[in-house]
């Protein structure tokens, strides 16, 4: 029934056989524990399961996993980079809802130690694409202490076409090389005019692809003019250098009425097929989503502002979805996070849920085929 | 409805020995009675056939009660009885008229004209049933009703902060109107769905509540069952 | 126990002798099980299978809960801190509880009235039942003072008055920490009361709260958005939803920011936590964390009953809050900005009319009956 069945001289006896740095601190939570409630089991609760201690379960210890995605400790990974996503902004102050969790998402990323290489913005930084949001869009990211590569949503660009994020941010497609990977950006909302014929105003034009369900916008493609820059861009690069694409649409067919969706999909594919080690990294979706396609694995980026609901039908089956999200918090469901690439070239994405447990989805889990589900209890806070 | 069809074949059978043959070959008595109702001058002439379950029943117009009906119309008479009869077996009457217009009639109502092997434009229940007219002018209001709240689920008019409906929910998705009544936990109380759409205008959109005979709720749960026809009730599913 | 063969007496097994004797005993001593006194229409509180309440429990763990002599220094009992006569919290009105020497501590003495119904015991939430948290305090240093469990066992060994009530209790003297956990347990158990004024009013009285309660109600369930956290559910009509929220009550004492953060971070590096502890405050702060290494319990304390709250100030876990009134207050603004503050904070806008009226309406929380705790008192010795 008591779920501390430890002595203290047992406690003790284990923490002498730790490491004099962790002797050490343990030292100075003893003189803490004089002027505490702390319990002595809870004190040492960490000490214990890292020491290997089954401790009875008062404590719900959960996801000592944890350690198996240190950075640190893995020496396959090589490095990585952090990731802030789907902002939606308003340009309505600071303290507008998605601007404080862009401003959330910002510190999440200049607290982590080490810092990250760089930091990749997925997408949809403004909510309406017009130039207050993207300027105070900026002005947040402006903030984030590591190199920030952009990527454009369709929020940002079809109310002027992207001209203005041109402008600001630099090309909507490009490539780069780093650490050995080979890093293209793709803007990969591209959509057939449907706005001319129907003689739509920008911002009507805009309020339409703004609208996820609203069908009487295209279908996003990657677009013939780009799908030939991209076999131009690939065409050095050999087959065994590890490709990395960041697109804000999937790269594959999830669902069409929410423009979960990349019409040209499969001939991006083919244009990827010949390389070994394939990653995707994107945005639009705002949950944690998973899939694997041949040789390329598939990793969605959670936005700061809200969760999209899962898609009805063509969810991939590599996908271990996330709860219910609790519109009471304004930031359950939402989130940051970093990526980790390995030395091989794959990718373990790391999801930081604001409000839950975090999630690590990684390469290996991928290539098995088997993702676990979310360990100890994940349920909301509400 | 097997046994219909061969029913109906084998009044077809008996149909087209009595039109083709002596009229009274394969006639009831019934039939002769109606016939003598049914007038006899060639102008306003017109001929009755009955099918055999004595419910269907087809009138010629232009061919006098002792006249044969021409082979082609006949044909057409024998092809509009099997269809009334396969339809249903309630009473449907109807008319070839001299220019081969075809209307048909049940329950008193006469209804647009119908093409042999078509569909037939009759409502199979018997009381009460709304005419085509009065279906689509429900179907109307409904459809404006359901319009406005699409256009309100993705406005950002019910909130003060840009949030709209559709942001979490698009096409109304993980609604769930279906479950409710639930015990919902952020009210602590079992909750309809109008609760629950009056508490997401407070929250996360940030919004005044709407009053309960507001008509703007009342478009609101018409988008959100809308799109959630032909799912089944499950009332407290979580 | 005689066997009916003639001239032979079956020898029956030793536990089967002893269950036996304990059920008579218990029968003699008329400790069949107690009812609880649950009002209709109200789940009643989960009991383990292993401690139904018994009325010769309920009265060894009130011997036990009063006795000052379950201290290192003989000063401190259950009571000291837990006192009927202040709704069963610190009768002191100091932020933070005080043990043995007149040690202080970083954590407000919640309230024992009601605290069966919780899903959970302590601020952080460690301990399931009340059997299990019970027995904690007696042996943290800063509070009972024991050195351990055992150390318990000894000194109630060493009083001749407990050994009769234990056997009277569990049918035999010998003293364990489990049994002490039970019939301390079976004691809180008797300790509810859910017929406050705001339970009439809901039942239908609508007279039983001031008209300014009433205003306070419709603005706890909307604008002032409570009830999501302290929900009144009819069947289990505590005011809480036995979950943890980070307020960033406390986080401003402190460098909560860096602690916080390294603490997730270590978690993320599959370090020790203890790795973190900076000071004494800081380790505290980190709340439902230390229990679930969670980052996003970090500074989470569960959100406590508020039956009775307006007998039980200061508030919050580190009784910051002195009064009703700056509960509000610190609502209204949101809380206190920090790293993982609760996305379901944020600032109010209520007038001053609307605070007060909130403040009228935790005062209709109180429990018409706290009178009849008042009177309790530990046993003769």
């Amino acid at each position: 029934m008591y779920r501390n069945d430890m002595t203290r001289k047992q406690i003790e006896r284990a923490l002498a056989e730790r490491s004099p740095e962790d002797q050490r601190l343990l030292q100075t939570l003893e003189n803490c524990d004089r002027r505490h409630f702390l319990r002595v089991s809870l004190k040492f609760a960490g000490m214990a399961a890292a020491a290997g201690i089954v401790q009875p379960h008062a404590f719900q210890l959960v996801n000592v996993a944890h350690a198996a995605t240190a950075p640190g400790a893995d020496p396959e990974i090589a490095f990585r980079f952090a990731y802030v996503s789907d902002t939606h902004l308003y340009a309505r102050g600071m303290t507008h809802r998605f601007a404080k969790a862009a401003v959330k998402a910002v510190e999440d990323v200049n607290a982590l130690d080490p810092q990250p290489d760089f930091v990749l913005f997925g997408g949809d930084l403004a909510q309406l694409g017009r130039p207050d949001e993207l300027e105070l869009g900026r002005q947040i990211l402006r903030e984030l202490d590591a190199p920030v590569r952009m990527m454009v949503g369709e929020h940002d660009w079809y109310l002027d076409m992207g001209e203005l994020w041109k402008e600001m941010f630099g090309p909507d497609h490009y490539s780069f090389e780093h650490k050995g990977i080979h890093f293209v950006v793709l803007n990969s909302v591209v959509e057939k005019d449907f706005w001319t014929a129907k003689g739509y105003t920008p911002e009507q034009r805009m309020a339409i692809v703004a609208g996820l369900d609203d069908n009487r916008q295209s279908p996003f493609e990657v677009g013939e003019a780009q799908r030939a820059w991209l076999a131009a861009d690939l065409a050095g690069v050999d087959a065994k250098t590890p490709i990395a694409i960041f697109s804000h649409s999937p790269l594959y067919k999830l669902y069409k009425p929410w423009n979960f969706w990349t019409d040209d999909a499969e001939q991006v594919q083919a244009i990827l097929a010949r390389f070994e080690t394939v990653s995707v990294i994107h945005g639009h979706t705002h949950q944690l989503l998973t899939n694997r396609i041949g040789n390329i694995h598939f990793h969605g980026l959670l936005s700061t502002a809200w969760p999209w609901p899962y898609a009805p039908e063509g969810l991939p089956v590599y996908t271990v979805q996330m709860a219910r999200s609790d519109p009471f918090n304004q930031f359950d469901g939402c989130g940051d996070g970093r990526v980790d690439v390995r030395k091989s070239g794959r990718v373990d994405k790391h999801y930081n849920l604001w409000s839950r447990n975090p999630r690590a989805v990684t390469a290996q889990q991928l290539a098995s085929g088997t993702i676990p589900g979310p360990g100890g209890y994940d349920g909301p806070s509400y | 409805m097997k046994i219909q069809w061969l029913l109906a074949a084998a009044c077809t059978g008996a149909l087209s020995a009595g039109l083709l043959g002596a009229p009274h070959a394969g006639v009831s008595d019934r039939e002769g009675d109606r016939r003598a109702k049914v007038g006899a001058e060639d102008a306003w002439a017109s001929r009755a056939v009955w099918a055999c379950d004595q419910r269907k029943l087809v009138i010629v117009e232009g061919v006098r009660a002792d006249q044969r009906i021409p082979p082609d119309r006949a044909q057409l008479v024998a092809d509009v009885l099997m269809d009334l009869m396969r339809y249903c077996n309630e009473e449907i009457t109807a008319k070839i008229a001299t220019d081969r217009m075809i209307t048909v009639a049940a329950n008193g109502k006469v209804y647009e004209h119908y093409v042999p092997g078509g569909p037939l434009p009759i409502a199979k229940a018997s009381f009460g049933e709304p005419t085509r007219r009065e279906q689509r002018i429900w179907q109307a209001e409904l459809d404006k009703l359901v319009t406005e709240g699409d256009r309100l689920f993705h406005s950002d008019e019910l909130g003060t902060n840009g949030v709209a409906c559709a942001m979490c929910h698009p096409h109304a998705s993980n609604t769930h109107p279906e479950t409710y009544p639930k015990f919902q936990t952020q009210l602590k109380k079992v909750a309809v769905l109008r609760d629950m759409v009056n508490w997401c205008i407070l929250n996360p959109l940030e919004g005044p509540e709407l009053a309960a005979d507001d008509d703007r709720m009342r478009a609101l749960e018409a988008y959100i069952l809308a799109q959630r026809a032909g799912t089944p009730l499950w009332a407290g599913k979580h | 126990m005689r066997g009916k063969r003639s001239g032979r007496r079956r020898r029956w097994p030793r536990r089967i002798c002893s269950a036996i004797a304990a059920v008579a005993t218990a029968a003699l001593a008329g400790a069949e099980e107690l009812a609880l006194p649950v009002p209709p229409g109200v789940l009643p509180p989960e009991v383990p299978a292993d401690n139904p309440p018994t009325a010769a429990k309920a009265e060894l763990g009130q011997k036990l809960y009063f006795d000052t002599r379950l201290s290192t220094d003989g000063s401190v009992a259950c009571a000291s801190c837990h006192d009927p006569k202040h709704a069963f919290a610190d009768p002191r009105g100091k932020a933070t509880s005080a043990g043995v020497g007149g040690a202080a501590g970083t954590r407000n003495a919640p309230t024992v009235l009601n605290a069966a119904f919780l899903a959970s015991q302590f601020w952080d939430g460690r301990e399931p039942t009340l059997e299990a948290q019970a027995v904690q305090p007696l042996i943290n240093p800063i509070e009972h003072g024991f050195a351990d469990h055992p150390a318990v066992v000894a000194h109630l060994r060493g009083l001749a008055d407990y050994p009769p009530h234990f056997a009277k209790a569990f049918g035999s003297d010998e003293i364990t920490i489990e049994r002490v956990g039970q019939a301390l347990a079976s004691f809180e158990r008797t300790l509810l009361s859910l017929e406050a004024p705001i339970d009439r009013f809901l039942a239908g009285d609508a007279g039983a709260i001031s008209e300014s309660a009433r205003r306070g109600w419709e603005l706890y369930n909307g604008k002032a958005r409570c009830n999501t956290c302290h929900g009144r559910i009819d069947v289990i009509p505590l005011f809480t939803d036995d979950l943890f929220h980070n307020l960033g009550v406390g986080t401003q004492r402190i460098d909560f920011d860096s602690v916080a953060r390294k603490a997730a971070a270590a978690v993320d590096a599959g370090r020790s936590i203890d790795a973190l502890a900076l000071g004494d405050a800081a380790a505290s702060e980190l709340g439902r964390f230390l229990v679930t290494r969670e980052p996003k319990d970090l500074g989470a304390f569960k959100t406590p009953q508020l039956r009775n709250v307006a007998r039980t100030a200061p508030y919050m876990h580190d009784g910051s809050e002195a009064t009703l009134e700056s509960v509000i207050a610190f609502y209204d603004r949101g809380g206190n900005d920090n790293p993982y503050l609760d996305g379901g904070m944020r600032p109010l806008g209520l007038s001053d009319q609307e605070k007060a009226d909130l403040v009228a309406l935790i005062q209709s929380f109180t429990s018409d009956d706290l009178e009849r705790f008042e009177a309790l008192r530990g046993l003769a010795r």
